[in-house]
């Protein structure tokens, strides 16, 4: 499938068979990319779109990382259109979105109240954007390293680096919080 | 997947610090599984490096249960998107 021209019967079956069984996974990525319902879904419609039209050069390798970096793509297109001063500098726009996003910490006497559960919630939260994002496409999504990489475009080892620094500081925010001791929790 | 020199060493069994640096990659499956019985081997008879690994075990499948509910109608609504497409 090398051929952008394929045969509109050609396409049709590439796209159902590469495109409809990753739905849900790229729905879901895309919850935790936007953090809002509707523009996930608008964000699938326009992955899907745009992989629909240049499905006649994909190669059949790899189709959720490919459908990945189309997303990534389209995020980035959506991001552009709603905040243009982004636009000369791209590539710093997850990164610059991350650094804004920061959660606020509530407070830990709650987080000792509401249990565990709630506590690695609130670590998750209070997670700089780029470490809560990696967190949350491979621990919640269950995303592999390298699809992790596609979709923010970095290397498998700046996932795997951010990965391991942001369990590091969940764990340590577990332990400050009093949710957690000596391995257990609490 | 990741490889680092140690795992090849034949016999040497794996230290702390070797199994502190690739404990979370094996966790999350990312770590080739022929290597992954020697850290299993160190894992069973190592006491804190045990605890290491149950801690950070709990606070992913912590995670893991926090993956929101996904909407089934939204995702009807989409597969609907993807026939239009190839109907059209």
């Amino acid at each position: 499938m090398g051929d952008q021209g394929i045969d509109e019967r050609t396409q049709r079956a590439a796209f159902d068979r590469y495109v409809v069984p990753e739905i849900e996974v790229l729905y879901r990525v895309a919850r935790s990319i936007t953090r809002n319902p509707t523009d996930a879904e608008d964000l699938v419609q326009d992955t899907m779109l745009r992989a629909f039209r240049g499905i006649g050069g994909f190669d059949g390798r790899h189709p959720r990382a490919w459908l990945l970096t189309i997303m990534r793509n389209a995020q980035i297109n959506r991001v552009r259109r709603k905040r243009p001063e982004l636009l000369r500098d791209p590539d710093a726009t997850m990164e610059r979105l991350a650094d804004e996003d920061s959660g606020d910490l509530g407070p830990e006497g709650q987080v000792i109240e509401r249990g565990y559960e709630a506590a690695v919630e609130a670590a998750v939260d209070a997670l700089p954007e780029k470490f809560r994002t990696v967190i949350e496409l491979v621990d919640i999504q269950a995303l592999s390293y390298q699809e992790a990489a596609e979709i923010i475009d970095v290397p498998t080892g700046t996932v795997m680096s951010r990965l391991h620094r942001a369990r590091t500081r969940i764990r340590k925010h577990l332990e400050d919080s009093g949710a957690y001791v000596n391995g257990r929790p609490t | 997947m990741i490889t680092r020199r140690w795992y090849r060493r034949s016999g040497k069994e794996a230290s702390c610090r070797e199994v502190g640096q690739v404990l979370q990659s094996y966790l999350d499956g990312e770590v080739e599984t022929e290597f992954t019985a020697k850290i299993e081997a160190h894992l069973e008879k190592c006491r804190d490096c045990g605890l290491e690994r149950d801690t950070y075990q709990q606070i992913k499948s912590s995670l893991a249960r926090q993956a929101p509910q996904v909407d089934s109608e939204a995702i009807d609504r989409l597969r609907e998107f993807g026939e239009q497409l190839t109907s059209e």
